[in-house]
């Protein structure tokens, strides 16, 4: 059932592409299955995802466009670059093991508060980069939440009121952009499952777009307060063509936190 | 009933789905207690982080209670082919999911199906979160 017919195999473009053939995309609801201007297409009409990467003016690969991670994740363990585990010192592997026995019940975002960064890549919900020569901004549907990560040569700052996403700042090696951020208050979890994380949390992602419908993301995650050394995970995304981001207002219809009761 | 979703749309519900929750599923329902409720849509509460879908059921008894079905968040059934007036109060489902673990009458959807028997996905995270909609029956 998961492809009943040819037509319904090619996904959630096919809503995009009747649209589009009806001559009425313009009028497409929250412009799902308007045809996004500026990506490469396909004889047929579809996104030629494997169509060369976009460079910026200066030559960089722009990263800008809507992703969305190819299988969503909720725990880390399941997310792990090859040969990696996740070394828990003995203060993170308590957090952990108090959240896994009550099946995550008080994890903050389940109140609709910000997840973690590492989480909030994989969840399976969209997020547009918009990348500019001194900043290049994620904008998350999940939450309607945003990052900034600074390349106008700043440094890391000093931090006396840590932030639940941290701060940014971002430079190029060759074609990978890497992105580091520290500065985090330890309060969000770095996923569903509970893998906890302090103010002593520093994460470094890579982000390489391998063509133009396709990007791999490598996260290092680096706490010496919960793990004995650093760890790393591996995302990979794909390019969302003919939708746009939704809005997503968490707290609207909230009422499941007073419900979550664990074992 | 068949009205709700068109060939395009169907097809839609059934492509691999992103399923997304904002809580463990675990932590508030029992997915080894599955739940087949069928009736009457009361109310339908289009809104982030869940939908929530309110629906009249005769037990046994003919007594008929109003359960809560927590579904998918609106903006995965959006992407999935749902609008919010797919289903309205008055139409009959019959609903698969599991029971919350409080014991109250509220279960987390897996799936929908229709009076002409299609079965639609509800976006759920827990077991059958697959983005394949499964309306084997289960027991209340």
């Amino acid at each position: 059932m998961r492809h009943p017919s040819v037509f319904c195999g090619l996904g959630p473009w096919a809503l995009g592409l009747v649209l589009a053939a009806g001559s009425i995309a313009a009028a497409a609801p929250q412009w799902q299955g308007y045809k996004t201007p500026g990506i490469p297409r396909l004889p047929d009409g579809a996104p030629n995802l494997a169509a060369p990467v976009p460079k910026t003016a200066d030559g960089k690969p722009d990263l800008s466009g809507i992703w969305m991670a190819a299988r969503a994740v909720f725990d880390l363990s399941q997310a792990l670059k090859k040969g990696e585990t996740i070394p828990l010192s003995a203060e993170g592997r308590k957090i952990f093991s108090e959240r896994r026995a009550t099946e995550s019940k008080d994890d903050p975002s389940a109140r609709c508060l910000p997840t973690g960064l590492p989480v909030r890549a994989l969840l399976r919900t969209p997020f547009k980069i918009l990348q500019t020569p001194t900043v290049t901004a994620i904008l998350y549907e999940s939450r309607t939440t945003f990052r900034q990560i600074l390349t106008d040569g700043r440094p890391l700052p000093e931090v006396d009121w840590p932030a639940w996403n941290g701060f940014s700042i971002g430079r190029w090696e060759g074609d990978t952009f890497v992105a580091q951020t520290a500065g985090f208050n330890g309060k969000p979890w770095l996923d569903q499952a509970g893998y906890p994380a302090s103010d002593a949390l520093r994460i470094t992602e890579r982000f390489r777009r391998r063509d133009f419908g396709h990007m791999d993301m490598e996260m290092v995650i680096d706490d010496s307060k919960m793990y004995t050394k650093p760890w790393s995970i591996f995302g990979e995304f794909v390019l969302q063509a003919d939708t746009e981001l939704l809005e997503f207002i968490c707290e609207e219809n909230e009422k499941d936190s007073a419900l979550l009761v664990g074992k | 009933m068949t009205r709700l979703f068109s060939i395009a749309t169907l097809c839609l519900v059934l492509a691999p789905a992103a399923a997304v929750a904002h809580h463990s599923f675990a932590a508030q329902y029992d997915a080894n207690r599955p739940v087949t409720l069928q009736g009457t849509i009361t109310k339908v509460e289009w809104m982030n982080p869940h939908t929530y879908f309110y629906i009249d059921v005769a037990d046994d008894t003919g007594k008929v209670v109003n359960w809560a079905v927590e579904g998918g968040a609106p903006n995965v059934l959006y992407r999935e082919g749902w609008k919010p007036t797919s289903l309205k109060a008055g139409d009959r489902v019959t609903i698969m999911g599991s029971r919350a673990k409080d014991g109250s009458n509220l279960i987390n959807a897996t799936s929908f199906k229709l009076p002409d028997g299609r079965c639609i996905f509800a976006g759920t995270s827990g077991p059958g979160g697959t983005g394949t909609p499964n309306c084997t029956v289960g027991r209340r």
